[in-house]
């Protein structure tokens, strides 16, 4: 694994996508000698986690996927239902309250660091591993650390929601759309993976509060951003 | 990545001009117990260009420097102009040089170095990179 410091380093300034996020908190979790992570969107008092919801990250094993049924996990488990409670980190013991988040036998300990949006939004980061309760001062680096990382995923990923304009490459491709090229070929004409492609529709469609591409393309004519 | 029918092989292609990360790939996705993959193998940057245009490829791995080339900027538009529309993720043992953060430019999707690449990294790669990003009602609406 790369250095301790790896989380804070350079990298941190250069993530651009959910892949080098994944990275960051991956090095973090490493750093502090747990195995998994979970960083979720801490929703309403009946909702658990989603874990395919289109901001989670995780690295859970696949034998703990299974048992949740690869994507949700209810609010009444005892990590979530304490996440939602929380304004500061906490440790706790999963052998005493164990979590279908990771599974019996994948962990021992987790630490949650819960964490917030400028937009008032709850999010949390959830360390799972087999390493003893930390003092309150180690915590409170753990979640100094946390809350560094999450602040730049905010600020490339998850404020799309409140940016409006659009940048060139994603103009090209609502131009692309307006023409009536689906992503592969869109793919194929920038050169580009189709996933990209999609990534950057995703986007669109969040900056332009629009569902379809139909909608994006009709909006994005009404506002001049492609003629 | 949860159906309930029996999925296809998802097929990645490594190409890397030293044999032993191969097999070091090889024992790492040996570990992944997700949806079943398949490892290909390629040396050089015109073989992974014959593999990708011959089809079935899903993701390809490709090393920053393959001997005669330069680094990736140079390879990956090669197997774009090829038609690979795929994702192309870059490994290397060091990704720290400033130009990597070009990658998004040269029609490569992530990067990531060697040595954090483990079975938890892989199944990232592969639920992220085969994730549909659009809702069903963003379907394609032009074909």
């Amino acid at each position: 694994m790369p250095d301790a410091a790896y989380h804070l380093g350079p990298e941190l300034d250069r993530a651009v996508n959910r892949m080098d996020f994944f990275r960051l908190f991956k090095a973090l979790v490493i750093n502090q000698n747990f195995l998994y992570f979970v960083l979720s969107e801490v929703s309403g008092d009946d909702e658990g986690v989603n874990l395919l919801s289109p901001h989670a990250l995780h690295n859970l094993p696949d034998s703990s996927l299974g048992k949740t049924n690869g994507k949700s996990v209810g609010a009444a488990d005892p990590v979530v239902l304490r996440s939602k409670l929380a304004t500061a980190p906490f440790f706790m013991d999963l052998l005493a309250q164990p979590s279908d988040l990771v599974g019996a036998g994948n962990a021992r300990s987790a630490i949650a660091v819960p964490l917030h949006t400028v937009a008032a939004r709850r999010y949390c980061l959830v360390m799972f591993g087999d390493a003893g309760e930390p003092d309150r001062g180690e915590l409170a680096l753990i979640a100094l650390d946390a809350a560094l990382i999450f602040q730049r995923y905010y600020e490339v990923i998850l404020s799309l929601d409140s940016i409006t304009g659009l940048n060139d490459r994603e103009i090209q491709i609502v131009r692309w759309t307006s023409e009536g090229k689906t992503s592969a070929e869109i793919a194929i004409i920038l050169g580009l993976s189709e996933h990209t492609v999609n990534s950057y529709i995703a986007a669109v469609l969040r900056k332009l509060h629009v569902v379809n591409r139909a909608q994006m393309v009709a909006s994005a004519l009404r506002s001049g951003l492609i003629a | 990545m949860n159906s309930d029918q029996p999925q296809q092989p998802m097929k990645i292609l490594l190409v890397d001009d030293d044999p032993a990360e191969h097999l070091l790939l090889r024992r790492t996705l040996d570990k992944v117990d997700g949806p079943p993959l398949e490892l290909d193998y390629v040396a050089d940057i015109a073989s992974a260009v014959e593999s990708v245009k011959a089809g079935g490829i899903d993701i390809v791995f490709l090393d920053n420097r393959l001997v005669p080339n330069n680094d990736f900027r140079e390879t990956a538009p090669q197997l774009r102009e090829a038609g690979f529309i795929g994702p192309i993720g870059i490994i290397s043992s060091d990704i720290s040089g400033s130009y990597f953060q070009e990658f998004p430019e040269f029609g490569v999707d992530f990067r990531i170095g060697k040595s954090e690449i483990d079975r938890t990294t892989i199944s990232f790669i592969i639920a992220e990179y085969t994730r549909n990003q659009l809702s069903d009602n963003c379907a394609e609406d032009f074909s």
